[in-house]
């Protein structure tokens, strides 16, 4: 109440107080005459007494005011420690996680399908795996397994057979290969190791790109890539001369691992072609663009290697030479494929006995 | 007599001014709004409601008149309004005197 900021002195401000209360019993009158309007005519219209029934129903839902209960009488919690059979199971589950639980036990909500198929799949794993259950180091080694490549499969079943990503994808993902494309003509036998003379195009690319030396003890390939500590270059070495013959390229050295990276994807596109061509001539227009791309990168890499063969054949073309593809025409991609390899040991000749070798 | 005529004059003007500003600018309906507001929101509303109820049900509900009304409601409804409604709008009649008063 700030009476510092009257203007009128001291008698003047009981009359203006008079007056504030004189404004003030007018606005109270005013809206005491609102509600006997408001009333009288509710009454007269005959909707003033409509809120009420009788006496009954009004003492039934009259507002319940005591602890532990809500002004209509119930319980906060009463349904927390109750259970409910479940009619699928016949199990008893706790009332806030029945609704959930029916989700997954009838299999009809959003998620229950994606966890059982992944339920599914871990399974399989786990029962391939558990006959090596005292090496930790296999389990560690995030080695191919058929359920893996199952799920692979099941997850890249809908891109396109044809399109070029693929490469891309098989360079990024070390531990899901492209096994999607092969699908039955590489079956893998995995108790007796893998069925080596069907390695498809994409398996041989992985080559390039993962470790791959043979775990004793699951009989599976290393899905690490080039630089995993568990093995040496030489067990890659071995492996790859194991899988590929006498004259199996090298493998690409840690410290070209890292440059050209941007081959993989040319190379792709010429290891596929190659693959595909069969002693045909003519040379597709994948082949040309490809081949075209992969020449452009070789001459562009050149300065890099410290060694560099003179034709370029090297592991990549081992690799895609064993699927049978490629006659000895192939002259222009052959030498495309120059990437990371540098010990190239390969020569023209030895090109098309390796073709000789699979044929 | 005349000095008394004059000093009550002067009142009168003054509270005719102050009556007719509040009304020219708006602010006795914005008063009268907030006094509704306040008062619903206190309950004063519902309390003066039942109070018509009883008053219908003494009466009887087809002879009731507005004046019946009036003469039961105002008296009770003034007493009733809370204090702290009360207070608010003095202050808010005041505080516009201040600004308009001459």
């Amino acid at each position: 109440m700030k009476m510092e900021d009257m203007p009128l002195s001291g008698p003047d401000n009981t009359k203006l107080e008079a007056l504030v209360n004189d404004i003030y019993s007018e606005l109270v009158e005013d809206a005491c005459l609102g509600l006997c309007f408001e009333v009288h005519r509710a009454v007269k219209q005959g909707y003033f007494f409509l809120d009420e029934t009788d006496q009954e129903s009004m003492k039934e839902f009259e507002i319940v005011d005591q602890p532990g209960v809500d002004i209509f009488g119930q319980v906060y919690n009463q349904w927390k420690n109750k259970e409910c059979e479940c009619p699928n199971c016949k199990r008893l589950i706790a009332a806030s996680r029945f609704a959930p639980h029916l989700e997954k036990c009838l299999g009809m909500g959003r998620n229950s399908s994606r966890i059982a198929n992944r339920r599914l799949a871990s399974n399989n794993n786990t029962s391939k795996s558990e006959s090596d259950q005292e090496d930790n180091d296999d389990l560690n080694d995030n080695d191919w397994s058929y359920g893996a490549e199952k799920r692979a499969k099941k997850r890249k079943s809908d891109k396109s057979q044809n399109s070029p990503r693929r490469s891309k994808t098989l360079k990024h993902k070390n531990g899901e290969l492209g096994s999607s494309m092969s699908a039955d003509p590489y079956k893998y036998n995995y108790n007796a190791g893998i069925n080596y003379e069907m390695l498809g195009p994409d398996e041989v690319r992985s080559f390039l790109t993962t470790c791959g030396v043979i775990s004793e003890h699951t009989k599976k390939m290393c899905t690490r890539s080039q630089r995993c500590p568990q093995h040496t270059d030489e067990q890659r070495m071995a492996v790859r001369v194991f899988l590929l013959g006498p004259s199996a390229p090298v493998l690409p050295e840690a410290d070209s691992v890292a440059g050209p990276e941007s081959f993989d994807i040319p190379d792709g596109q010429a290891l596929m072609s190659r693959l595909q061509w069969e002693d045909s001539p003519e040379i597709s227009p994948s082949d040309s663009a490809s081949s075209k791309a992969s020449t452009n990168h070789s001459d562009s890499r050149r300065p890099k290697k410290k060694k560099r063969p003179p034709l370029g054949l090297n592991s990549g073309g081992g690799i895609g030479s064993l699927s049978g593809g490629g006659g000895s025409g192939g002259s222009q991609t052959n030498i495309s494929l120059s990437t990371k390899k540098k010990k190239p040991k390969l020569t023209a000749p030895s090109i098309s006995s390796i073709y000789d070798d699979l044929n | 007599m005349v000095f008394i005529n004059e000093k009550m004059n002067k009142e009168s003007r003054l509270k005719a001014t102050i009556n007719q500003r509040l009304t020219e600018l708006g602010e006795r309906e914005r008063l009268k709004e907030l006094l509704r507001a306040k008062l619903t929101e206190c309950g004063w509303k519902d309390q003066m409601k039942a109070h018509c109820k009883e008053v219908i049900r003494e009466k009887g509900l087809e002879h009731v008149t507005v004046e019946d009304l009036v003469v039961e409601i105002t008296p009770k409804g003034r007493a009733l309004v809370p204090d702290s409604v009360k207070k608010e709008l003095l202050q808010r009649i005041r505080a516009f005197l201040a600004q308009h008063a001459a």
